[in-house]
């Protein structure tokens, strides 16, 4: 529109009203004055962007305080909050006087008016969008630091992809709860082994008011020398939980002989009424990790290395669907061949659309649509996956087979080649290198879509990495991470390769 | 001997591009068709191959009403005549070597051509034909890959692999600079002359069509309008040229001073 104003136009017939009385009228309603003065494109396109330009202000004053009663309040608020909102306030009264004084400008001058107009509404927009865009590049510098542990994180995650197995032993001695009056043994000495003993042998635990339960005296005898040891529990219904003693677990030291002594408070533990009346058998334990096996790929790194497996698949998969059904649509789909009647060019039509409308909905969107139908897994990507590449392939393909030179057919008929020779050595040589490069273009393309189809649930990688990240376990997210990269960088490379030969 | 009897062609759309034309072309004539863009030139040429099905009337050769013929004997006959475009009309990605070989299609069975590979006689053939065009150390490029003289040589070959008793020259020289011009028309003209080949040529210059035609008939509108002997055509004058052909004709150099005098082979190694 501000463009038509830059060519010199036909000169207007004079305005309808004198420049004061158009500037006047403006500044009652923006863009009535140009309207009277014969540009009444010029007068509506500004009545626009004034109007959209304040209910933008108005929306923004309001969403910044969203619990003030009254105009005043209200806006003395959003300015405190959101001084950006000044400025936009700024330029939109700028562009109000601006406006008028276009009208009375227009109204003077027959020919072209100036359209520097257009830029302020322009930056008026733009200063809108940047407040709605909650654009903040301070806010960017001062919290990269922040970011920094958890990008290092995903940038070297190979801490994760190792682990060491671990050998732990447990000691342990039953403690009846409550006590009955009845003598109880508990932990018992023995020749050889290493062994719990717990005085008394009965107790109660803590209550849930905050009355301390038993304390007891926990000796261990020839457990691992001059290591640490955890003390845990097992309560009658057979949970296990670590003892904690002022908020901090409890960890002992065994001393050269591998005994230790520890004074523990029966901790507090809501027992369910399935659990039943009557003193129960319950269990201290003392842990120790009696030894490191071998190094070896940790649970996140072989789940990383199936997912991605099964991420190549799920791409090659809907590739190959893909392909098969985009052949025979991309015949409909190509005007050259469809446009012999009316109806086959209605056919023609319809595929289009059809396609066009495939196409226009993201994989992600078609991923959460099969995911409702199939369940989650790979099996909605893929179908995801597929139902985009007919679309987009049975587009390309169709283009191809519309850009066909007929030249060649014409000579390979001339030769007195039949139907079948002209299509192998006219037709076939043309649609071929066309068809393999953007079928290994889209092969590419789903690959790297499948990545990330997982993240509403349709299989592969994607929902790993969505997991993890939403774990915050940022070291394990960088192996998915790793495992995508170097997965679409070789793949980027071979589809590059391969197209480069063929086309 | 080609006869061409009250051909007519009307296109589905109404347009008239043939009105009821007859002449006759004896065997080992140069004949060369001018006219105007539009007049006629291509859809009769391809009449004659039967490219494009006339309206009516009859393309007797030798005896048989080629408009009559259909499938099966039709090919057999397409097969006797070559056919050489302006565009050239080669599969671009395919090789120069195979592009020469679609020439022998009409003589090989169905199932033998979809393999890809052909007979070793033809092949041989086929190196014979690019060696006589001067193009053999080309055999194995892209046919898109060629400069435009060399293409159009591609193009003859192609035709030669058929053993043309006749060859259809649909302007095969519009596309291409006048030097190659007169390479590509000396090699029209050398089947013409050694391999008594019947040529049937569409051209734009007279001083092209002087050189090299033997006889020439002109169209206007899809009409026959001129129809003159070798002598008749070195008498004219670009006047009278005009009048038959309209004012688009010129010609392309001094008095056709450069004839055949440069060597082709530098020429296309040039433009290669």
């Amino acid at each position: 529109m501000s463009l038509k104003h830059t060519v010199p136009e036909e000169p207007r017939a004079p305005s309808l009203v004198p420049p004061a009385v158009a500037a006047l009228l403006s500044l009652l309603l923006p863009g009535l004055g140009q309207a009277l003065a014969r540009s009444l494109r010029r007068g509506l396109l500004l009545l626009f962007s004034f109007l959209t330009l304040g209910g933008l202000l108005a929306w923004r004053i309001r969403l910044a305080a969203p619990r003030d009663e009254g105009l005043v309040a209200i806006t003395r608020k959003a300015f405190h909050l959101q001084p950006f909102l000044l400025f936009n306030a700024f330029l939109l009264l700028l562009l109000y006087l601006w406006i008028a004084w276009d009208a009375w400008q227009t109204a003077r001058h027959a020919e072209g008016a100036p359209v520097g107009i257009f830029a302020l509404v322009l930056i008026a927009f733009f200063a809108v969008g940047w407040q709605v865009g909650e654009i903040d590049p301070i806010r960017f510098v001062t919290q990269l630091d922040e970011a920094g542990p958890p990008l290092q994180r995903v940038l070297w995650p190979w801490e994760r992809a190792i682990e060491h197995p671990q050998e732990v032993q447990i000691v342990s001695a039953p403690i009846l709860s409550p006590c009955t009056g009845e003598p109880f043994e508990g932990g018992q000495p023995k020749e050889g082994e290493p062994y719990l003993l717990t005085e008394p042998t009965c107790g109660n635990p803590s209550q849930q008011d905050g009355t301390p339960g038993t304390t007891f005296t926990l000796r261990g005898f020839g457990l691992k020398p001059n290591s640490e040891a955890e003390i845990w529990w097992e309560d009658p219904i057979g949970n296990e939980f670590r003892q904690r003693q002022e908020g901090e677990y409890v960890t002992v030291q065994t001393d050269a002989q591998g005994n230790f002594e520890v004074q523990i408070v029966m901790p507090y533990r809501l027992l369910p009424p399935s659990a039943g009346e009557g003193p129960k058998i319950w269990t201290v334990e003392a842990r120790q990790v009696v030894s490191t096996g071998q190094a070896r790929a940790s649970k996140e790194l072989k789940l990383a290395v199936e997912k991605i497996i099964e991420t190549i698949f799920i791409g090659m998969m809907a590739t190959f669907f893909g392909i098969l059904l985009a052949l025979p649509v991309s015949f409909f789909a190509a005007r050259n061949l469809m446009s012999a009647s009316p109806f086959t060019l209605v056919i023609y039509y319809l595929t289009r659309a059809v396609l066009n409308i495939i196409r226009s909905i993201e994989p992600l969107i078609w991923a959460i649509i099969f995911v409702i139908v199939v369940g989650l897994g790979p099996f909605a990507g893929i179908l995801a996956l597929t139902v985009h590449s007919i679309a987009a392939l049975g587009k390309l393909y169709s283009e191809s087979i519309e850009s066909i030179d007929p030249g060649p057919i014409e000579a390979i008929q001339a030769t007195g080649a039949n139907w079948v020779q002209t299509v192998r050595y006219a037709v076939v040589p043309q649609i071929v290198p066309p068809f393999v490069s953007f079928t290994i273009y889209r092969w590419d393309i789903n690959i790297r879509m499948s990545t990330i189809i997982g993240f509403v649930g349709g299989g592969g990688i994607g929902f790993l990495l969505a997991q993890w990240i939403r774990l915050l376990d940022y070291r394990a997210a960088g192996i998915a991470v790793w495992f995508i990269a170097i997965t679409v960088a070789i793949l980027d490379y071979v589809s590059a390769e391969i197209r480069a030969r063929f086309v | 001997m080609l006869e061409i009897r009250n051909l007519t062609k009307i296109y589905d759309d109404g347009t008239v591009a043939l009105k009821n034309v007859s002449f006759t072309v004896p065997d080992g004539e140069f004949l060369v068709i001018i006219g105007l863009s539009g007049s006629g030139k291509s859809t009769l040429l391809r009449c004659i191959n039967r490219l494009i099905d006339p309206t009516e009337g009859q393309i007797l050769w030798n005896g048989v009403d080629l408009a009559q013929l259909e499938g099966e004997e039709l090919r057999k006959v397409r097969r006797q005549i070559g056919m050489i475009f302006q565009h050239f009309n080669l599969v671009k990605r395919s090789s120069v070597l195979t592009n020469v070989l679609t020439g022998r299609l009409g003589y090989l069975p169905t199932w033998r051509s979809l393999t890809g590979r052909f007979p070793a006689d033809d092949i041989q053939r086929a190196w014979q034909a690019l060696e006589r065009l001067g193009i053999a150390d080309q055999a194995h490029k892209r046919a898109d890959e060629l400069s435009g003289g060399q293409q159009q040589r591609v193009g003859i070959a192609r035709a030669l692999m058929q053993d043309p008793k006749m060859i259809l020259a649909d302007e095969p020289v519009a596309s291409l600079d006048p030097v190659l011009a007169h390479s590509i028309l000396q090699r029209l003209e050398s089947l013409n002359r050694e391999d008594g080949i019947t040529v049937l040529c569409s051209l734009h210059y007279l001083d092209l069509v002087q050189r090299y035609a033997t006889r020439v008939i002109g169209l206007r509108q899809g009409e026959l309008v001129y129809e003159g002997s070798r002598e008749d055509i070195r008498q004219m004058t670009d006047a009278q040229f005009k009048e038959i052909y309209g004012e688009e004709a010129e010609r392309i150099g001094a008095g056709g001073g450069i004839t055949g005098s440069i060597q082709e082979d530098s020429v296309a190694g040039g433009a290669a």
